[in-house]
């Protein structure tokens, strides 16, 4: 289960998030939707550390770190309970789609390198990549890097993987294929937070929809609450925006 | 002025210049590794931008890299035993071969740390990131993710700077040091073949300047493979339809000088 308990984010004197609560049960799909610049992708790097909050609680399992003093060691043992998707992909560009997978099992499991390298082949080849473990980044396509992303966060299983916008860098024909193992993964119970603007792709596959505007959660609910009885009027409005088309827009 | 040219000269000359070529090499070698370890400790504070230490890291790149390299093995050789006397070290009697390895040092220095830094920045924050979200830590980040690929795209910077830290240490003859250029001059006035011994002089800095530079270019191209175009056999059909991406028209301009090559 993760936990968040009013978790501040200031940028010098914007204030980005101002407070967000927030709970996932194990398993549990979350989508978070919202306007540009609504504070989506610093909540994410919030859980996973990447930025710090300068206030507030994040609780994975049961561990808990207190964003107003935390200790590096604790940042650290939080980072290994998350693992990011990101928009950029960000692979290693110097390591192949293998080693990018292997390196985190390696490096910070401390595993074995056979059972690091046969882990990693197994997740590439459900990610549909069984043929590419030897390719580098430069040599594979955005859907491509993207799933090499997605195996790499994976391999480390963690108890949450946070996906910021994972398909908006891709070309509109290698949308599906990434939000199709999205979706495989998701069926296996892994608990997902996933900021997207593929309206469709939240309706079907979350459990949980968080819509997010100027720092705060506006409305949480079920996927066909959020949809279709959306009870603020900023929601209202935000999923009036989206037109069909929308669908693809980044 | 000289004695009139004979060809017959240079092939002697060579012969006589190169036991001193270990010296200009001390001095290169010792100079870089040196220099590399004060590279990176200047550059730290600037590329972590830490406050006051910034500054002073400024302040000594713009002095070695403003004034002329001859003032600086001048100022050092004659000046640093005054300073040190102020404080009661003594190191008028140290051989001027140290000045001259300190003086280069700094001097390559000041370049190294430019050039570590443009490395280390050159290498997206995005990886970092990636690293850390694997659970990574700040130096496991650095060792394995950033600095190889800092090592590959500094490399021909570094190749130039050996180059020109090569050509420099002919100014030390200035404070008596035997090597390559001391030793020319030397064997110059003495046989008054000066031609002769210029010629032999300019022949082994310019082998010695080829070597290191195809050197250093099998060296990036080794560390630059992952940047290397698709090979064929591994091409998807669908792939070929779709966009080039950044990157990969960056690996064709230059970036990737390796890849070109090795497609055919
Ligand atoms: N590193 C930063 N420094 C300063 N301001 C930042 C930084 N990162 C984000 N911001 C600001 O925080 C606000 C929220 O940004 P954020 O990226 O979280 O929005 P978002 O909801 O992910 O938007 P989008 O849908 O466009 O990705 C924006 O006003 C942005 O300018
Ligand atoms: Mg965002």
């Amino acid at each position: 289960m993760i936990k968040l308990t009013q978790i501040k984010k200031s940028f010098g004197r914007n204030e980005v998030l101002k407070g967000i609560d927030l709970t996932v049960e194990k398993g549990e799909v979350v989508a978070i939707l919202g306007p540009s610049g609504s504070g989506k992708t610093t909540l994410l790097r919030c859980l996973n550390y990447l930025e710090k909050p300068n206030e507030g609680q994040i609780t994975i399992d049961d561990f808990t770190v207190n964003c107003k003093r935390p200790d590096k060691k604790d940042i650290h043992t939080l980072r290994q309970k998350s693992a990011m998707v990101f928009q950029q992909y960000n692979l290693f560009k110097h390591k192949t789609a293998l080693e990018n997978v292997m390196e985190g099992l390696v490096i910070v499991k401390k595993l074995p390198k056979e059972d690091a390298r046969k882990k990693s082949v197994e997740l590439l080849e459900k990610v549909g990549l069984g043929n590419k473990l030897n390719a580098y980044p430069s040599e594979l396509s955005g859907g491509q890097q993207q799933r090499v992303g997605i195996a790499r966060a994976l391999a480390l299983n963690p108890e949450v993987i946070l996906f910021d916008e994972p398909t908006s860098a891709l070309d509109p024909e290698l949308v599906g294929e990434v939000l199709a193992v999205i979706r495989k993964i998701a069926k296996e119970g892994i608990t997902m937070i996933i900021v997207t603007h593929e309206m469709g792709f939240a309706q079907d596959v979350a459990n949980h929809v968080v819509f997010m505007d100027g720092g705060v959660i506006v409305e949480e609910g079920k996927p066909n609450e959020i949809f279709n009885y959306p009870k603020e009027e900023r929601t209202k409005q935000f999923l009036k925006r989206i037109t069909p088309e929308g669908v693809y827009s980044i | 002025m000289g004695e009139p040219f004979d060809i017959s000269y240079v092939f002697e000359y060579l012969v006589k210049l190169l036991p001193t070529l270990k010296v200009t090499l001390l001095i290169v070698v010792s100079s870089i590794v040196i220099g590399l370890g004060v590279g990176f400790i200047v550059a730290l504070p600037q590329l972590y931008k830490i406050p006051i230490l910034r500054r002073i890291s400024q302040v000594y790149l713009s002095f070695f890299r403003g004034t002329p390299i001859l003032i600086q093995l001048f100022l050092f050789y004659y000046g640093l035993p005054e300073v040190l006397k102020l404080v009661n070290v003594d190191v008028a009697k140290l051989p001027a071969l140290y000045f001259v390895i300190l003086t280069y040092a700094l001097h390559s220095g000041a370049y190294l740390s430019e050039m570590i830094r443009a490395a280390v920045g050159a290498v997206d924050r995005g990886q970092v990131e990636a690293a850390y979200s694997v659970g990574m830590t700040g130096f496991q980040a650095f060792t394995r993710i950033v600095l190889p690929q800092a090592m590959a795209i500094a490399i021909p910077v570094f190749s130039n700077l050996v180059i020109a830290n090569l050509k420099d240490t002919s100014l030390a003859f200035s404070l008596g040091i035997m090597e390559l250029t001391g030793k020319s001059q030397t064997l110059a006035v003495m046989s008054r073949h000066f031609v002769e011994t210029y010629i032999s002089l300019a022949i082994i800095y310019f082998v010695i300047s080829f070597g290191l530079e195809k050197l250093f270019h099998l060296i990036e191209n080794k560390l630059l493979r992952h940047e290397r175009r698709l090979s064929s056999e591994d091409k998807e059909p669908r792939l070929r339809k779709g966009k080039e991406k950044p990157f990969r028209i960056a690996a064709k301009l230059g970036f990737g000088r390796g890849g070109t090559e090795n497609e055919a």
